[in-house]
């Protein structure tokens, strides 16, 4: 097997580094990106990029504003009942 | 005749949904519709390889997460060769690599079983149509 090809299969062999850390959580866009893209690629009637990048970005936002909203509702309940 | 044609039919739709098991977009591909079937082999294999690269493939545990393992394989019967290699527990992962490695192999397999539902309701109206 040559290097190239043990270093690649190395990369999946090894868990990343990532701690408990509220940055982790960015992790979450990319999913939603790939979540945006494939919902809406069997959802258009044609595939035109402009079109189809203008509905995707849409869906992505609506999916990150609904998420932060929940977010704060549940922040602000558990904020409730704690202080 | 048009039993026969019904046969075919169903035979045309059963090949669809396993193509598009096999190869994510593949379903799309044989249906002409090509710029869909490159969208979704994309992000589907991207999803699927970032979720392996930060959890590594010991996320793929069929023993121990046997929920995600059924999301995992919509992606491809490949997920089984790939559990055949991490049966012994030979890559273990735990924490936070684990939990966002498994959702991501997990939503990109979901996310194929979306994709390949879509492709066998696509052959489904052409054959409509085609029948008139």
């Amino acid at each position: 097997m040559s290097i190239i090809a043990t270093v690649i299969m190395a990369t999946f062999t090894a868990p990343e580094r990532i701690g408990t850390t509220p940055q982790s959580m960015l992790w979450l866009l990319p999913l939603v990106a790939a979540i945006a893209v494939v919902y809406k690629t069997t959802k258009v009637r044609t595939v035109k990029a402009g079109e189809f990048i203008k509905e995707t970005a849409i869906l992505f936002g609506s999916i990150i504003v609904f998420i932060g909203v929940t977010a704060l509702i549940l922040y602000t309940f558990v904020w409730l009942i704690t202080e | 005749m048009a039993e026969r044609s019904k046969e075919s039919n169903l035979f045309f739709l059963l090949v669809v949904g396993l193509l598009a098991w096999v190869v994510p977009g593949a379903g799309h591909y044989v249906l002409g519709e090509r710029r869909r079937s490159i969208i979704i082999f994309v992000t589907i294999v991207l999803t699927f390889c970032t979720g392996i690269y930060i959890g590594s493939i010991g996320v793929i545990d069929l023993a121990g997460a046997k929920p995600w393992y059924l999301a995992q394989i919509m992606n491809s019967p490949m997920v089984a060769a790939l559990e055949r290699l991490t049966a012994d527990g030979t890559y273990p992962v735990y924490g936070r690599p684990n939990e966002i490695g498994q959702i991501y192999t997990s939503i990109a397999g979901l996310l194929n079983l979306l994709c390949i539902v879509n492709a066998v309701y696509l052959a489904h109206l052409r054959g409509i149509g085609a029948r008139g």
